[in-house]
């Protein structure tokens, strides 16, 4: 059986931070038709531009899509992120409370798997 | 309006709308001319058809709402070709925008999938910036339109002196050419070479270096329905487009070659039938100025990225001085250029469709710009209209947009007013877009349409005839107007033909008119467009029909 990071190819991307931009980046995952698994996106050190962060299940697409990506304006870095680059951040909750963690892919998804939380939302990121 | 000017502007195609109204009042006093269509759709299509013509942006406008959503399938069609558009709609005062006011749709979201690149301006401050980036990226790199959504109260601001004259430059598309030395190798070592041009080659002006390149490599020049016209079908290595309607003698080089260069083309299915089955034992190098296409539909082969220009400009000097390889192939080009020379009888009545084309190939000018709408008609022309050289065909291919050629022929012959422009038509196509006439007599556009008249949607009505068993439904058009006097009605001129004999006196005398001219050819409506390969087949399996080329191996 694959392992869960075999299956998982990250693409981060340095961004103009303006209205819009998420819609013609995710408008190219839909016509390419690539589900995305997660998504990070925030400020960065560069003043008025903003990174984002996704991953998807599927390495060959992903490889695929970049140069895509690569065309429109607003997009200045488009790139797949290294393996050893990956983070990964759990925000779960049980009955008892809530719990945070950061670490790779592959631990927290064991994590998730032994713990079963009740509610939980995983999601990677990469610089 | 003077950010406008300052881009050179001298022509732009528009209807105008409640929330263009400030525009407009500056247009009174504009330098540059404004044509007014009849539908939005048709905006789009001239502005596109005057940058085809002119290989500069075309610019058109259309108002908020239905003005923006009409002009849509203006807009793609130029997206799918490659065309440098700059699309400019008006847009409800930022006060109420998102709030379902009157004539209020989100064009900025709608055009966004199908322009290169489209801005929602916000901010008075921003138009000029706005506006030269447009320009620019509409024409920089690979080609294509650009959409800029204008609230009314942002056109209605001031603009101060120092922000009209500031410069914003754009990031130019690296080339990547690190693989020339394996496609100089593979080249000059071809025991079957072919080079495949597409209309990334037109929009780079980039014909005699094709010529000159296939020259040195003693290689057939085949187009797709985009690059025809690139080179003159007269030259003895071009051997015509290829692809589903395609002439037998580029499909036969096209799956028979064992090396592939294929310049400014994106690998249509069109082109490739079956793409598990293409080329799978060819060699292809690719050549584009998107580095996106390589290996978009074809994979796993050498890419060049950059301008065909550019590229064929560097091949031809890795391969001048080079030692290039003789073989059979080469030597039997004239042979397959002459096998697809059939010469089946075209008189009788109806008149044959390939008659018609064979008189305008005859009778419309050296320099003539032919346009075209979609379906049989489009493939008639494609596969036996000749091209001089300095003929241009426009046509499109992409997004097959019927009711495109018509207005596209009124914004080519904007462009090119000292020109023969020629629409060919289909019944079908014309009814889409027949009120532009309007436009061409109001604005003393004289072009040409040659209808071919049947009666029926034809190129849906050959697949059924093909491959539903003959079961017509909705292809024929029972109540189609008398176009002669529809013409008239909008004060073009017209005639009918309905005999072989008085095609060529209709085209003379149709070149020669100073108004808009209508020429109704009755066709024979059991006349198909063929030799066809059927959607998703082999070559094998192509349906010739008259076609009669044969050749051994």
């Amino acid at each position: 059986m694959k392992s869960v990071r075999d299956m998982v190819a990250v693409i981060s991307m340095l961004v103009d931070d303006e209205p819009g931009v998420m819609q013609r980046v995710m408008g190219e995952f839909t016509r390419k038709r690539i589900n995305v698994e997660t998504i990070v996106v925030g400020k960065c050190e560069k003043p008025d531009k903003a990174r984002i962060v996704l991953s998807v299940t599927d390495p060959v697409k992903a490889q695929a899509v970049i140069e895509h990506l690569r065309m429109l304006q607003e997009v200045n870095e488009a790139e797949t992120v290294d393996e050893s680059r990956h983070e990964s951040y759990l925000l779960m909750m049980n009955d008892f409370g809530k719990a945070r963690m950061t670490g790779s892919i592959e631990e927290l998804s064991n994590v998730i798997e032994k713990s079963q939380p009740k509610k939980y939302i995983s999601t990677v990121s990469a610089l | 309006m003077e950010l406008l000017e300052r881009q050179g502007v001298e022509v732009v195609f528009g209807i105008p709308g409640g929330v263009l109204l400030p525009l407009y009042d500056e247009l009174v006093d504009a330098k540059f001319r404004h044509i007014l269509a009849r539908h939005e759709q048709c905006v789009g299509h001239m502005a596109d058809g005057y940058a085809r013509a002119l290989r500069k942006p075309g610019v058109c406008i259309a108002t908020s709402g239905p003005g923006a959503t009409n002009l849509v399938t203006g807009v793609a069609t130029a997206f799918m070709d490659s065309s440098p558009l700059v699309a400019i709609t008006g847009q409800v005062a930022t006060g109420v925008l998102g709030a379902d006011a009157f004539q209020e749709a989100d064009s900025f979201g709608i055009m966004m999938p199908i322009t290169k690149h489209n801005f929602r301006v916000m901010d008075p401050k921003q138009l000029p910036k706005t506006m030269i980036r447009a320009f620019k990226i509409a024409t920089t790199g690979r080609f294509g339109p650009v959409h800029i959504d204008i609230p009314i109260d942002v056109l209605t601001s001031d603009i101060p002196e120092k922000e009209l004259s500031k410069d914003y430059p754009i990031p130019i598309p690296k080339r990547n050419l690190s693989q020339m030395l394996d496609a100089v190798k593979i080249l000059e070592s071809a025991e079957r070479p072919a080079i495949l041009v597409g209309g990334g080659a037109i929009w780079s002006n980039s014909g005699l270096e094709i010529i000159k390149l296939a020259e040195i490599l003693m290689a057939p020049i085949i187009t797709t329905l985009m690059g025809k016209g690139v080179v003159p079908d007269t030259h003895p290595l071009v051997l015509g487009v290829v692809g589903m309607h395609g002439r037998q003698g580029a499909n036969y080089v096209l799956h028979n070659c064992d090396t592939l260069l294929a310049v400014g083309t994106r690998f249509s299915d069109r082109v490739t039938g079956k793409v598990s089955d293409f080329a799978r034992n060819t060699k292809i190098i690719h050549v584009d100025i998107d580095a996106s296409e390589i290996g978009k539909n074809v994979k796993g082969h050498i890419g060049l990225v950059g301008d065909a220009w550019t590229v064929t400009n560097a091949l031809i000097a890795g391969l001048q001085s080079r030692k290039i390889k003789q073989s059979e192939w080469k030597k039997r080009i004239k042979e397959i250029k002459e096998a697809c020379t059939c010469d089946f009888d075209l008189s009788g009545e109806p008149i044959k469709p390939q008659k018609v084309i064979k008189e305008l190939s005859r009778y419309l000018p050296d320099d003539a710009i032919v346009t075209t709408e979609v379906g049989q008609n489009q493939m008639w022309m494609a596969h036996f209209f000749e091209m001089s050289g300095t003929r241009q065909f426009i046509t499109s291919g992409g997004l097959g947009t019927m009711g495109f050629g018509f207005p596209a022929s009124i914004g080519a012959k904007v462009a090119k007013p000292e020109k023969a422009v020629c629409d060919v038509a289909g019944d079908g196509s014309l009814q889409m877009v027949s009120q532009e006439f309007s436009t061409a007599v109001e604005n003393n556009i004289p072009v040409i349409v040659c209808l071919m008249n049947n009666g029926w949607l034809g190129m849906v009505k050959q697949w059924q005839k093909l491959f539903y068993e003959k079961r017509y439904m909705a292809t024929m058009l029972g109540r189609s107007p008398d176009f002669v006097k529809l013409a008239q009605a909008y004060g073009a001129d017209a005639i009918r033909v309905e005999k072989p004999s008085e095609i060529k006196e209709a085209i003379k005398r149709a070149v020669k008119s100073d108004v808009a001219y209508l020429i109704d050819v009755v066709i024979d409506p059991e006349e198909d467009i063929l030799p066809m390969i059927p959607p998703g087949k082999k070559l094998t399996d192509t349906i010739y029909g008259r076609c009669c080329f044969s050749i051994k191996g």
